[in-house]
Formats: C-alpha cells, sequence, structure tokens
C-alpha cells in the first residue's frame, strides 16, 4: 500500500481524538475522510501533515516512515483550510515559495510558477497580492502552491467550506481534473456528503475518532456498515443506477 | 530519507542549507533570549533583594528598621502623594478621554497633537514650566498676577504630577471608548436614553475596570517618581526622592536596596489588582464595535458633561501653555528685566554638546533597533512556541514594567559592578537597561500583532519544506511590519526621555541629552533647560517621522 495509517491515537487533555484508527490507500487515487465536526478527521490530517505528532501508532507513506518527521522534512504538502497565503508575497512567490528549499535557482522557480499559476488558471494575476484576489482564486493559488513542490501526497483541509455553493461544485471538477492529469494522491477532508461521494475514489468515515468504513462510495453505498453510515450519507435519498449514475431525491413536502 | 537527501544534494543553495542549519539556529536564539532575560531582568533583581538583607556581619534586617524607622515621613508622603495624584489625575483623564473620543475633525487632531507631544517629552517638563509660570519669580503668578509665594511644597508635586500622567492615561481610556460597541449605544438610544444616560448609564460604567486600572497604575508612577519630588517639592521628600538621595549624596546603596524593596510592595500589590482589571476590561469592550469617533455630544450630557468639558480644557490649556513656555524660554534673554530673542544659547549648546546629542542619539537607535528586534523574537517563542517555563519568563519579562525606574538601575549597579561582570560606566549596560526597561511593552505590542497571524501560515512555510527559521524570517517577522513601527517608536522615545532607570548607570564623562537637562533644572539654569527639552522633542518627533515616513513609502512600494 502507499499510504498507510496504522492504529494512530491522539488525545487532546485526556480526551481521545482519535482512537486506533487504521487506514491504507494506493497510489494516484483520491481519499475523502467524511465525518462531522470534532470526529477527529482535521486532526488525523494533520497527524499525516506532520503538524501534530500522534501518542502511538505510525504513518508509512511509499515505504517511508513518516511518525517522527518535522513537517518540512516530509515529501507531503497540505491545502490549509484558510488556504495560509502568505499575505505580504505576490501569487508567484506564494506559488514557489517551497522550490526555496529543494534547490531550485529562482529564474526556474519562477518559470515553474507561472506554469502551475496557468495550470490553475491565474497566469495574469502573478504579481498580485493576496487581499487583491477573490476566495476561489485564493483557493487555486493555495492548491498550485501546493502541488508545485510535487508532493507524494498532497492533504487538502475543507479546501472549499470558504466558497459559495456555484464556485464550489466548480472547484470540485477541477480539483478531479488536476488530480488525474498529474497523478497525484490526495487525502480531502470534508463534512460534506456530497463532496466526496462525487470527488472520491475511496471514502472513510469517522465518528467520536472512530474509523467506521473505508470504502469505495459505490460499496459503502450498497453496505453501509451500519446505520450511522446510513443516515448520514443520507443514503435513503440517493439512488445509484446500475449505469453508474448517482441521483439525489429531492422530496417536496410542505 | 532518500529523497531527502536527492533534495539536498540536488540542490545545495543557500535556503536549502538554511533549512538544515535553521533548527541549530534556532535552539540558539531560544538559548540567547532566555539567557539575556536572566542576565538582565532576573540577576539585578535578586541582587537587590539580596543586598537589602546583607549588612556588614551577614544576614540582617538593619537597613529596613533603618528606613521604616528614618523614612516613616518619606514613606507617608509617598503613599499620601500616590493616592492624591492618582485620584486627580484620573478624573482629569476621564475628562480629557470623553472629550478626545467624543471630538471629530481638527479639533481632535489638535488634542492628539498635543497629546503626542506630552508623549514625546523627557519627564521634567511639567516641572520645569511649573516653576517657569506659577513659580517665585514666574511669568503667571509674578509678573502677571503680581503675587509671591512659595511654590515648593506637596501640592506642587501632586499638580504636576497629576498633570503630566495624563496624556498616557487619556490614550489609554479613549482606547477603550474607541472599543465600546456602538451598537450598545444606539440600544440605549433607541429605548429612549438621552445623551446624559448614555454617558452615566452605558459609557462611563463600561470604563470602570479602565478607570481603576488608570487609578492603579498613576499610584505606581506617583510613588516612583523621584524627579518632581527632587525639583518642585522642596523640603518635601518621597520615598523615591530619598532614594535618589541615598544614592547620589551618600552612595549607600544597602539602604536604597532596602528602600526600593519596600517601595516594591505597594507597586507589587498594584499591578496584582491591575491584572484582575484589565481581564475585566477586555471582557466588557471585547473589541468588535471599532469606532473612531464616540457618538456623544458632551454639551448635551447635563452637568457631568460639563465638568468634563471644563476639566480637560483646563488641562489642554495648561499643556498648551507648559509648551508655549518651554519653547520659548529657551530663545530668549533676560536682561534688565525684560525678554528678548536671542540664539545664545543655542551657540552655547551647539558649542558644547554635540558629543552628547549624537551619543544621546546613537544610543536610542541602537535600543530601538536591537530592542524591536528583541521583542518580536520574545513574542513569537513564548505566544507560539513550547518554550520551557514560557510563563515564567513571560512574568519575568513584565517586571521592569512593575519594578519603578530606579529600582531597576540600583539592582543594574549591583549586579554589574564585579568582576567578571564589571560592566558599570559602560555604554552596554545603559543600553541593556533601556532595552530591558522598555521590553515590556514592545512585547506586548508584538503579542499583540502576532495575534493577527494565522497559525496555518506558519505551517505552510513548514509544510512546504522550510524550517523553523524560514518561519521566522518569511512568515513571523514581515507579518510584524506594522508592529515594528509602534516598537520603534516607543523604544526610541523612551531611550531619549527615560532617566530613572539609567540615572545612576551614566559615566558622568559620557553624558546624555535627559541628564543634562535634569542637571540643568536642577542647577536653576531653566533657558538651557527649555533648550534641551525642546531639542528633545524635536529629535524624537524628526526621527520617528522619518521612519513613518519610511515604512509608509515601503508599504506603497509593496502594495504597488
Amino acid at each position: 500500500m502507499y499510504l498507510e495509517l496504522s492504529h494512530l491515537k491522539k488525545q487532546f487533555d485526556g480526551k481521545d481524538v482519535v482512537c486506533d484508527l487504521s487506514l491504507t490507500m494506493e497510489k494516484g487515487k483520491l481519499l475523502c475522510i467524511l465525518g462531522s465536526s470534532g470526529c477527529g478527521k482535521t486532526t488525523t490530517l494533520n497527524m499525516i501533515g506532520g503538524f501534530l505528532t500522534p501518542d502511538s501508532g505510525k504513518i508509512l507513506l511509499d515505504g517511508q516512515d513518516l511518525t517522527r518527521l518535522p513537517p518540512e522534512q516530509r515529501p507531503v504538502s497540505t491545502v490549509f483550510q484558510s488556504y495560509g497565503l502568505f499575505p505580504h508575497m505576490t501569487l508567484l512567490e506564494n506559488v514557489i515559495y517551497g522550490l526555496k528549499f529543494r534547490g531550485f535557482s529562482k529564474a526556474d522557480a519562477r518559470k515553474k510558477g507561472r506554469e502551475y499559476l496557468d495550470m490553475v488558471g491565474l497566469a495574469d494575476r502573478a504579481g498580485a497580492f493576496i487581499h487583491e484576489i477573490s476566495g476561489g482564486q485564493q483557493q487555486r493559488v493555495a492548491l498550485a502552491r501546493a502541488l508545485i513542490v510535487e508532493p507524494k501526497l498532497c492533504l487538502l483541509d475543507e479546501p472549499f467550506c470558504n466558497l459559495d455553493a456555484a464556485l464550489r461544485v466548480k472547484m470540485r471538477e477541477e480539483l478531479k481534473k488536476l488530480q488525474r492529469d498529474l497523478d497525484m494522491t490526495m487525502v480531502f477532508v470534508t463534512h460534506d456528503q456530497e463532496e466526496a461521494m462525487i470527488l472520491s475514489d475511496s471514502m472513510a468515515i469517522m465518528e467520536q475518532g472512530h474509523l467506521l468504513q473505508n470504502d469505495t462510495p459505490e460499496r459503502i453505498y450498497r453496505n453501509p456498515a451500519n446505520d450511522f453510515v446510513k443516515r448520514f450519507l443520507n443514503l435513503d435519498d440517493l439512488i445509484w443506477t446500475q449505469d453508474g449514475k448517482l441521483m439525489k431525491i429531492i422530496s417536496h413536502q410542505m | 530519507m532518500k529523497s531527502n537527501l536527492n533534495r539536498i544534494e540536488k540542490g545545495a543553495s543557500g535556503d536549502a542549507l538554511f533549512r538544515i542549519f535553521g533548527n541549530a539556529a534556532d535552539k540558539l536564539i531560544i538559548a540567547v533570549l532566555l539567557g539575556s532575560i536572566c542576565l538582565f531582568v532576573l540577576y539585578p533583581i535578586i541582587c537587590i533583594f539580596w543586598q537589602s538583607f546583607v549588612g556588614e556581619t551577614g544576614l540582617t534586617l538593619g537597613a529596613y528598621t533603618d528606613v521604616l524607622k528614618g523614612y516613616r515621613t518619606s514613606l507617608w508622603n509617598s503613599l499620601f502623594t500616590g493616592v492624591l495624584t492618582a485620584f486627580f489625575c484620573t478624573v482629569l483623564s476621564v475628562a480629557a478621554a470623553l472629550v478626545i473620543s467624543s471630538s471629530r475633525g481638527w479639533v481632535k487632531l489638535l488634542l492628539m497633537g498635543v497629546i503626542l507631544i506630552t508623549m514625546v517629552s523627557p519627564p521634567f517638563v511639567s516641572s520645569l514650566a511649573y516653576i517657569q509660570l506659577y513659580g517665585r519669580r514666574g511669568w503667571i503668578t509674578y509678573r502677571l498676577l503680581n503675587i509671591s509665594w512659595d511654590p515648593y511644597n506637596c501640592w506642587g508635586v501632586i499638580w504636576m504630577q497629576s498633570i503630566s500622567f495624563v496624556p498616557l492615561n487619556a490614550l489609554f481610556l479613549s482606547g477603550i471608548l474607541t472599543k465600546i460597541d456602538a451598537a450598545s449605544i444606539q440600544a440605549a438610544r433607541d429605548l429612549g436614553a438621552g445623551p446624559k444616560h448614555i454617558l452615566l448609564d452605558v459609557v462611563l460604567p463600561l470604563m470602570r475596570p479602565g478607570i481603576l486600572v488608570t487609578l492603579l497604575l498613576t499610584f505606581v508612577r506617583s510613588i516612583a517618581d523621584f524627579g518632581t519630588p527632587t525639583i518642585i517639592g522642596g523640603r518635601f521628600n518621597t520615598l523615591a526622592s530619598d532614594i535618589y538621595m541615598q544614592l547620589v549624596g551618600y552612595s549607600n546603596p544597602a539602604k536604597a536596596a532596602a528602600m526600593n524593596v519596600i517601595l516594591l510592595v505597594p507597586t507589587l500589590l498594584a499591578f496584582w489588582a491591575y491584572r484582575v482589571m484589565l481581564q475585566k476590561s477586555d471582557k466588557l469592550t471585547s473589541g468588535k464595535g471599532k469606532q473612531d469617533t464616540v457618538n456623544l455630544k458632551l454639551l448635551r450630557c447635563g452637568i457631568v458633561g460639563w465638568i468634563a468639558l471644563i476639566l480637560s480644557m483646563l488641562f489642554f490649556v495648561m499643556m498648551v501653555l507648559q509648551y508655549v513656555c518651554i519653547f520659548s524660554l529657551g530663545f530668549m534673554k533676560v536682561t534688565k528685566g525684560s525678554y528678548s530673542f536671542s540664539l545664545q544659547y543655542l551657540q552655547q549648546l551647539l558649542k558644547y554638546d554635540t558629543a552628547t546629542i549624537w551619543r544621546s542619539v546613537i544610543y536610542a537607535l541602537i535600543v530601538s533597533f536591537v530592542g524591536t528586534f528583541f521583542s518580536m523574537l520574545f513574542a513569537y517563542y513564548t505566544e507560539r512556541r513550547n518554550v520551557p517555563g514560557r510563563r515564567f519568563f513571560d512574568f519575568l519579562v513584565m517586571m521592569p514594567y512593575m519594578i519603578p525606574g530606579t529600582c531597576f538601575g540600583i539592582g543594574y549597579i549591583l549586579a554589574f559592578n564585579k568582576e567578571p561582570m564589571k560592566l558599570t560606566g559602560t555604554a552596554l549596560i545603559v543600553m541593556a537597561c533601556m532595552l530591558f526597561k522598555q521590553l515590556p511593552t514592545t512585547t506586548k505590542l508584538c503579542s499583540a500583532a502576532l495575534t493577527q497571524v494565522p497559525r496555518t501560515l506558519e505551517w505552510s512555510a513548514r509544510d512546504l519544506g522550510g524550517g523553523r527559521m524560514a518561519v521566522l524570517r518569511d512568515v513571523i517577522l514581515p507579518s510584524m511590519r506594522p508592529a515594528f513601527l509602534s516598537c520603534f517608536a516607543h523604544n526610541f522615545s523612551s531611550s531619549m526621555t527615560t532617566a530613572g532607570a539609567i540615572i545612576f548607570l551614566i559615566n558622568p564623562g559620557k553624558k546624555l541629552l535627559v541628564f543634562q537637562l535634569f542637571d540643568k533644572v536642577y542647577l536653576g539654569e531653566y533657558p538651557m533647560a527649555s533648550l534641551l527639552a525642546t531639542l528633545i522633542i524635536v529629535i524624537v518627533l524628526a526621527v520617528e517621522g522619518l521612519v513613518w515616513l519610511i515604512s509608509w513609502k515601503e508599504g506603497k512600494r509593496r502594495v504597488s
């Protein structure tokens, strides 16, 4: 397996936030960690990113043990919920920041930076500052900044939650396309069931620090592990047809 | 691990190397920060306590019994002055704050201008103007009103202290006023309250914790102030002025240390209460409603509004008189009882004292740059990093703010007067004393700026491969740009105007402007003293204006 979390545990003030979490995923896939707020999904992500150290358990990526490495030494990059863009740098400076530590010359870095800005459709705003662009554009910059360092694994922490509904749908599609084009492995944290069903190759559903089920969306749809999963995903309102279409029932009762 | 090695081999560029050495540098910075705080704050304070208990024959309480017996009047005077000053000053401050924050346009600009000048003035200016205006041969008392009286007494001290502590308090209180949620004032109006009731039922109650803080801080400042009683107290001595005399006149550090420890008791009590009050104040005014002008018409607030207006006008008129007096006196000469314009003193100053001017400016600049940088680093390490014992160090850094300046200075003398750390008489000890005396304020400013920097920014830098040093260099320091200006301004003006802490540390051959000023006032050379005061004010305003201009231009360049 490409990414392997085994028996991860994390406590805050004596309270179990993540209990004995084990899951695996393959290279080039997109895994969604899904759960309501406080279920431990962001904590899990922060342990993979290196911002929190697990109390016990192991994190393996491509055969390398990451558990005790500081974030700067992990071949992992993150798109933060609030983006974490540097307000005192231009878009281009933001995007190429990570290349500084990878031995790029200034010129090479700028060239590559422009490529990535182009990829997310912002090539013409390279010199702008963060506060001069919209939320959706900031989202794209954050994505480009995380991808440019060619991480082995890209983490996304509810990246679309600050966007409006229409933009969210659009960004979803763009993300999926980027992920396929670059053959990037991604772990995506969200509390939005719909987003997870549409985006993910596999879905990990968490509740109160425990992993309830980790499988493809379709298999979870056909065989929910328990009632909670069924209710949480609103499976009664979804129809997954034999030819692979997912439909949502919107009932109209006044 | 493989990919890591590859990366480093591929590009042994400065930044990659920087990351590797970063962690070591990080530890080194922590060690230097904490080490210097122990050396320049903790150690001197320990020395004061130690010295106060050590007599010629060993451990003893002799110094204390001496002081309590011999200086009972002074102790009483200190408390008496402190309480009355705190009261008068707070009343004036509240009035001034109300007027400042409810005025707008050019009136506000003018009032803030007066406050700004007082903030950058050296401490003896009020006393100097007092003597000149209301003294035996005062412009107002003698020349205008033709009365002859003795101005050197305790009421002069109380009055002058009250006046000179107002500006800082008024700024603090009007800061609280602007944080009052505008909606609560609107709600009161909506429910039928007139201006009078808005003032009495909403504004003043919300200010109450702030008012208590003002009372306490003024009390503390008053009992620590040695300059005013020394200059205009006449035969009225306070503990602070006695400490000054003990050291300068009799060079008795043991006694001075004991007196300081006694002075420290009410101070620490006041600060303990202050912390409790401040928390309450923050709860009342959570800072949600940020408004420049409080919507309140003082003229329509009934008797309380009138009193506030009259008091603050009294204050501002006195301030204007004071500065007119100071600014003009340096350029006048007296011949046969009449004044005429003269550059005589300026020529004299430029002839004999250019070295002192330069020395003062250079010391202040060094302290400002180093101090600002130091406080940024310290704020970052205590706020954002799990530095061992950070609460303790936070407390230590606040200590110089609480203990009286002279006390801190005596600590330095006691701590650094013997090998291997014989620093007395050097420039280093003077600058270190200034720096650490000002560190509490600048650290607070930096911490406040740091709360505006989201944690994810730090995480982003590390996530993308930067080490701890990269976080500091690329995220923390650039984000604290706005704090730089306020820290620098505070450091520079304090360094140019503080006297208490360093008065005993200055080498007589290497004086600073403030001490020239103190000497001249003490010797009665008022025109020269006025000129020196004017010079200090002009220098501080010029340098701070320059720094502001540079950072403003820099900011514009970065945005465009």
